[in-house]
């Protein structure tokens, strides 16, 4: 890695501490979303990026995380940090549940399967009334903490890319990356990849889980349809193949760049602005199935820790 | 001596095709023992089964006395059975190097000596840092080979290893292949090349329609009837 490199790094951190001291709301409320897409498209990137197990459903865990942190605030009283840490470990149990049986199917069938687990989970959060409100949705006390949201939700950012940094440059992650290779051969070769799956999605469902508690807390107000939007899903998949799978940055770079584009023009051109992501996905998926830092990665032959 | 490998009329169907019927096999350590047969005998879907990959339908299997046939691949590399395939099948996007770190158990160090070790044995130590994917055929053939060999298992599975592979490396295969069965090592190989076969093995089994069909020393296997009737029809 280039000298300059830790030394941007850690100008960029300093100056996102500091970011709140003289941001308007609105400026904190954005960014507090790019740091929750970077943790989500960073912890996506952690099962289907490294071990070619395509979630196409994770946003489950983001809405299991929302669902679990609100009530442990409304319900059991919790302050919300915890609240949140309590969605991220239900999130996990979430993960090992699902992915005990899920994770022994192959290629489009667990991706399917990730999707009906996502629309399951809805239909039970509108389903049962008397514990989540139903399609009524849940309210959370009123609170103004978007300043240490700010912080939270970038902490989990940074934390699920140190995490990936480190999976990446150890023979745990080279292991994962066999199952995206070859698992016939991984197993062949004493890689017990059942067990080293479910590592990985524990690992990728803790992150979403969290960050789901955290945004509940920001809006005040969750229901069904708002915490387990399929797009979702959909968003964090092309901001991770945009950027580059399998890689440290590719997610946040594909996490920023496109959530700068929505935030750029959503406001504008509501339309427009589908249309225009639908063609960024077509375009990804066409011309550069590998993204941005795949690319260079290839033509410059750089390591995949970048 | 009492064998390394047994197999007990193993059985084992894909739809109504019995790729696999009744085969029965016994195996002593130390020796190289060849499997063969015309396409279609069941001789990968063998190795298959006695590697994890297929579960037999019927029969059993035992290596070194335990009962494996019910185990997952993982499970029976790490009693000591490792193999390589038929169709190559390194890891293309991670590097020599890695394919090799990959399998062992062992600390990190020893394990990196290890492999530098046995890439410089086939001559690739300069390619180490290179992606699998982008090295020639016998290059993936020869990182496949030594990759088996990280862990130091007391049995190889070989399906093919000739296959595609020029004269010159195939000797230094071979010559390789000899090495192990002097350290005590036991090798099956299933092979077409009938050379090789006749060159290296000690006892060949045949197959034909996933059935033993004959097993002896390569030289009566040569000349047996029903062998040569299997091969070439009547």
């Amino acid at each position: 890695m280039k000298r300059w490199f830790p030394v941007a790094l850690g100008l960029a951190a300093v100056g996102l501490a500091l970011y709140p001291v003289q941001a308007t709301g609105y400026g904190i409320r954005v960014m507090l979303q790019l740091f929750m897409w970077i943790a989500l498209a960073q912890s996506w990137n952690l099962i289907s990026g490294l071990t070619g197990y395509v979630s196409f459903g994770h946003v489950a865990f983001f809405g299991m995380g929302s669902y679990a942190s609100s009530l442990l605030i409304v319900k059991a009283g919790w302050p919300w940090p915890v609240a949140c840490l309590g969605g991220g470990a239900m999130a996990a149990v979430l993960a090992l549940v699902i992915g005990w049986p899920c994770l022994r199917l192959k290629g489009p069938y667990f991706a399917i399967a990730m999707l009906g687990l996502n629309e399951v989970l809805r239909v039970i959060a509108s389903y049962y009334e008397g514990l989540t409100g139903g399609g009524n949705g849940l309210s959370l006390p009123t609170l103004d903490a978007s300043v240490q949201i700010y912080y939270a939700m970038g902490l989990v950012a940074a934390a699920v890319t140190v995490v990936t940094y480190f999976i990446l440059t150890s023979r745990f992650g080279l292991r994962l990356m066999t199952i995206r290779e070859d698992e016939v051969a991984a197993e062949a070769m004493g890689i017990d990849t059942l067990r080293y799956k479910l590592y990985a999605f524990l690992l990728s469902a803790a992150g979403p889980g969290i960050v789901g508690g955290l945004s509940a807390r920001d809006q005040g107000y969750i229901e069904p349809i708002s915490v387990f939007p399929l797009v979702m899903t959909i968003t964090m998949i092309v901001m991770v193949l945009f950027g580059g799978k399998g890689t440290i940055w590719g997610p946040v770079l594909g996490a920023t760049l496109l959530f700068a584009f929505q935030e750029a023009v959503w406001a504008r051109f509501i339309y427009l602005h589908q249309l225009l992501f639908g063609a960024i996905i077509v375009a990804v998926v066409l011309l550069m199935p590998r993204g941005i830092l795949g690319v260079l990665q290839q033509k410059y032959n750089l390591p995949r820790t970048i | 001596m009492s064998p390394i490998l047994e197999v007990r009329g193993v059985i084992k169907r894909f739809g109504g095709v019995a790729a696999v019927n009744g085969v029965s096999l016994a195996l002593e350590p130390g020796r190289i023992y060849g499997l063969i047969g015309p396409n279609g005998s069941g001789k990968t879907t063998l190795f298959n089964c006695i590697t994890g990959v297929d579960q037999a339908d019927e029969g059993e299997i035992l290596f070194k006395g335990r009962r494996i046939e019910r185990l997952k691949p993982h499970q029976i590399f790490h009693l000591g059975m490792g193999r390589t395939f038929q169709v190559i099948r390194v890891f293309p996007e991670l590097t020599a190097l890695e394919n090799l770190l990959v399998v062992t158990t062992s600390g990190y160090s020893e394990a990196r000596r290890r492999a530098q070790e046995l890439l410089a044995l086939v001559k690739l130590e300069r390619l180490a840092e290179e992606f699998a994917g982008n090295l020639s055929y016998g290059q993936q053939k020869l990182v496949e080979f030594i990759r088996v060999l990280m862990t130091d298992p007391e049995m190889i599975l070989l399906d093919e290893p000739a296959a595609g592979v020029n004269r010159t490396l195939l000797n230094e295969l071979l010559d390789a292949v000899r090495r192990l069965r002097d350290q005590g090592k036991t090798v099956l190989l299933v092979e077409h090349d009938m050379k090789v076969v006749m060159g290296l093995c000690e006892t060949v089994f045949v197959l034909d329609h996933g059935e033993n069909l004959a097993q002896g020393a390569p030289g009566v296997i040569q000349a047996d009837e029903r062998v040569i009737e299997a091969y070439f029809g009547r």
